[in-house]
């Protein structure tokens, strides 16, 4: 079976497409952010899409986001709304996808489920969107119809615009199924999807925020400034790491990392560590850009960074930088599409700060080659999900643009650990790439900054 | 003239919903990406290439650029001293630059050539880049001074119709739902993860806005980057390749049949002379014929599928009838029976077309000889017309000025 976007040939997609037919979708927790982004996404290809919340009221607010988020009045003639009292039964009888988007918390989310099991049509799929609760445990003590109808479908925020998007099977979950919300959420709503186990914060977030929170980790010392700049969109990436953070706030950060601390033990398990110095600035209601700022901020046109041993903010203007002219010879480099060259010069770049980039790049592909086989299959769904869903070069585009034999000694400089693949191909002297999708245009990622 | 075959070995397309200013790239990255893609894809080595051809509408006004055949000189250090050149026929541009090659090579001058389409678009503001679009009209007659020239031209040749036959805008709104549904199933379209269904296809209110006469936003192909490189080759070159992979020489695409005729510049010009003849843009039609008697065939039923200038969903409309799939003035019948369906009879767009997978000018027409490649060599994923032996492509430069047509196929 496939393990992402492209594997399934057009005759095998149109065969799982036409197992099912999706009339009627109804979207639980309609009012959060991920709730109507996702039910906006459904009413691309479906005909009527239900948005329910706790009020009726609160489901309106949803569906306006809705329709503000995807700018098409079409979302409107579609949809409809109610409460989770009797709407949520009617609905539920002729909903042929319940898709759950509550909060991330799994008493809600099982209180929620009770009435979905006594309302829902035996044939009837129920997805949920979470970002880093167990599927098994979510349907734990179900009904064997509902176990065997219940998956993770993980959009990434904002939906319409990150077209990356996990699929989570539980034990029991039928692979028929699988299947088919593959093929649908491909072709009918443009996803690329990623198949990946039922591991704490599944595969994306593993990864990504692992870096992330090292970047976090790296601030204390060197300031969000410096950080930004060496970790920045000249070593595969459109956003930088602390903007990423900022943006998608400082309290989901804390959950994800939490989670995977705290359920997780592997071989960088320091690096998912929260910084004290966030905890201590989220008592004091510090949660990024949603509070008006975390690690930047903006005064007027002013940008303002944030110094994590005091807690105060600077004009990032009056923050001194050490040389870092290679990222400019990398960033022009990548300008006129020499990407490998590029490569090789971050890897050459002498001085402690060139050392540091390194090393939380050498991190992410170590760790991300060390969850192959773990999180997902292969190191493909890794790379197709940190491709499409991060926007940032996926691991093996990286080992393949710098070559296996200095990847690996990238690695190992950094005192991390080689993952064994790689370190035999390194010695084999293999060069055939890691990364074998001739669709994906692996300079996108090589962004010139 | 078994000696004169043109063998295409296949290609590369770049993503066309990248947005290569927003990457901070010049266009020699675009053109560098579409050329080793090629190369890499199709196990050719760079010191193989012994002439290439660039086909661009106007890298002068978009990039302030010109001299593109030198570019290509600069993808690697094998192809300094290359002959090389630049052709121009707006967004005809990439198919001009397929003719002239696969002309040199049935000339018998080189065994292997690459053909580039290129076009970097989004490096100015639409309004600005439309203007840039009105130079492939008569600017100063018919474009200058006026906002968006080419969506009202080819709203006139929707007007044309109307007028001859009769139209229905539904009609044309179910090609721009078609090309979108399309281009969902086709992994470099640029619309691919683009909001759109068919509500939105087929809204005629202003949450579709008119752009130019009875053309609206979501019956309009858009302007993008993209670069596609295509490896033409003589039988002789092309028999030593399919060996060296383990192929047949039959199992690779052959360049059957060509069409290239141009017309006068204005609209105006085309459609008083065609009036009395039942082909609104005659020489259209003589093009997509011309192609079939060079390829032996009768009709479009030689074909199992076309890979058309969807510029706008007027000029689709124009094509099912002058391609004889329906009378003409009757192009309704093929979208209401859906004929145009990858799975129907006669498969249109199969990868979403100019409306879903993008327009960057001067790619156009070798990305749709790339698609009825992959078509034909069964490589096209998940949007394959199953069984696919011949394609035919229809690249229009101007409105319905230059036209182009090629066959492509298997044995």
């Amino acid at each position: 079976m496939s393990e992402n976007t492209g594997s399934l040939s057009g005759s095998e997609l149109r065969k799982a497409l036409a197992s099912r037919e999706i009339k009627h979708v109804v979207v639980l927790g309609a009012n959060g952010t991920m709730g109507y982004g996702s039910a906006a996404l459904f009413t691309q290809a479906v005909p009527r899409v239900t948005f329910l919340a706790r009020t009726r009221d609160k489901a309106e607010e949803g569906l306006a986001a809705a329709i503000k988020q995807v700018r098409s009045p079409t979302v409107a003639s579609r949809a409809d709304v109610g409460d989770y009292g009797e709407d949520l039964d009617k609905a539920l009888a002729t909903a042929d996808i319940v898709f759950e988007a509550l909060t991330e918390d799994l008493e809600i989310k099982r209180t929620i489920f009770d009435k979905v099991e006594k309302a829902r049509r035996d044939d009837s799929i129920v997805a949920t969107v979470t970002s880093g609760l167990s599927i098994n445990q979510l349907c734990e003590g179900r009904s064997e119809s509902f176990r065997k109808h219940f998956m993770g479908l993980h959009f990434f925020n904002p939906p319409n615009v990150i077209v990356g998007t996990e699929l989570i099977a539980g034990r029991e979950t039928d692979p028929e199924l699988v299947a088919f919300v593959e093929a649908f959420s491909q072709v009918r709503l443009g996803r690329e999807m990623v198949r990946t186990s039922d591991t704490p914060a599944f595969a994306g977030n593993r990864v990504g925020f692992k870096v992330l929170n090292e970047a976090a980790q790296l601030a204390e010392q060197l300031g969000p400034v410096l950080v930004d700049r060496l970790v920045g969109p000249y070593t595969g990436r459109a956003m930088t790491p602390l903007a990423t953070i900022d943006l998608v706030g400082w309290d989901i950060h804390r959950a994800i990392v939490d989670n995977i601390h705290q359920n997780t033990a592997d071989e960088a398990h320091a690096t998912l560590k929260l910084p004290d110095y966030m905890a201590n600035m989220m008592e004091a209601g510090v949660l990024g850009n949603k509070t008006g700022g975390g690690f930047f901020k903006k005064d007027g046109k002013t940008r303002l960074a944030l110094n994590p041993s005091s807690g105060d903010y600077t004009p990032e203007s009056e923050i001194s930088l050490p040389n870092l002219a290679y990222i400019d010879e990398v960033a022009h480099l990548h300008t006129v599409g020499r990407y490998a060259e590029g490569m090789e010069l971050f890897l050459a770049a002498e001085g402690d700060e060139a050392a540091m980039a390194r090393k939380v790049i050498a991190g992410y592909i170590s760790y991300a080659f060390h969850r192959a086989g773990e999180v997902t299959e292969s190191i493909t769904g890794i790379d197709m999900i940190m491709g499409a869903g991060f926007n940032w070069a996926p691991p093996s585009v990286l080992v393949d643009t710098m070559g296996v034999g200095p990847a690996v000694a990238m690695i190992e400089g950094a005192g991390l650990p080689v993952p064994s693949n790689l370190a035999e191909a390194a010695s084999a002297g293999r060069t055939e790439k890691f990364f074998n999708h001739p669709q994906v245009n692996i300079g996108k990622y090589f962004v010139a900054s | 003239m078994a000696n004169s075959e043109v063998y295409v070995l296949g290609g590369y397309q770049t993503d066309f919903a990248r947005n290569w200013t927003k990457e901070n790239k010049h266009f020699s990255a675009l053109m560098r990406e579409g050329v080793l893609g090629a190369l890499e894809q199709c196990g050719i080595a760079p010191e193989e290439i012994e002439s290439a051809h660039v086909g661009n509408f106007a890298a002068e006004l978009y990039c302030m650029q010109g001299h593109l055949g030198a570019f290509f000189t600069e993808v690697h250090p094998e192809f300094s001293g290359l002959p090389t050149g630049r052709h121009e026929a707006a967004c005809a541009s990439g198919s001009i630059a397929l003719l002239a090659a696969s002309a040199e090579i049935e000339a018998g001058r080189y065994g292997l050539q690459a053909v580039v389409g290129i076009e970097q678009m989004k490096t100015v503001a639409a309004d600005v880049g439309g203007d840039y679009l009105g130079t492939a009209a008569w600017y100063d007659q018919e474009a200058e001074g006026i906002e968006f020239p080419f969506p009202k031209l080819f709203g006139r040749l929707g007007d044309e119709y109307d007028a001859r036959y009769g139209l229905k805008d539904e009609h044309l709104a179910e090609i721009s739902r078609l090309n979108y549904d399309n281009a969902k199933l086709n992994p470099n379209a640029q619309t691919r993860t683009w909001y759109m269904n068919k509500e939105q296809a087929l809204c005629r209110t202003d949450d579709n806005p008119a752009i130019g006469g009875r053309i609206r936003i979501a019956d309009a192909s858009q302007v993008t980057d993209g670069a596609v490189c295509v490896f033409l080759a003589s039988r002789e070159y092309a028999e030593r390749y399919a060996k060296g992979m383990g192929k047949s020489l039959s199992s690779i695409p052959r360049l059957k049949g060509w069409g290239h005729n141009t017309a006068r510049l204005r609209f105006d010009d085309k459609v008083a002379e065609s009036q009395g003849n039942e082909y609104v843009l005659p020489h259209v039609r003589s093009t997509i014929t011309s192609a079939w008697e060079r390829a032996g065939i009768a009709d479009a039923n030689g074909v199992d599928g076309i890979e058309t200038h969807d510029c706008f969903t007027t000029s689709e409309y124009m094509a099912i009838d002058h391609f004889g799939l329906t009378a003409p003035g009757e192009s309704w019948k093929a979208i209401e029976e859906g004929w145009l369906e990858i799975d129907g009879r006669h498969p249109i767009n199969p990868s979403g077309g100019l409306i879903g997978a993008g327009h960057p000018v001067g790619a156009t027409g070798v990305r749709q000889l790339l698609d009825g490649c992959l078509q034909v060599t069964g490589e096209a994923g998940a949007y394959q017309v199953e069984g696919a032996k011949n394609f035919q492509t229809l690249n229009i430069g101007g409105s319905g000025t230059t036209s182009v047509s090629f066959i492509v196929g298997v044995d």
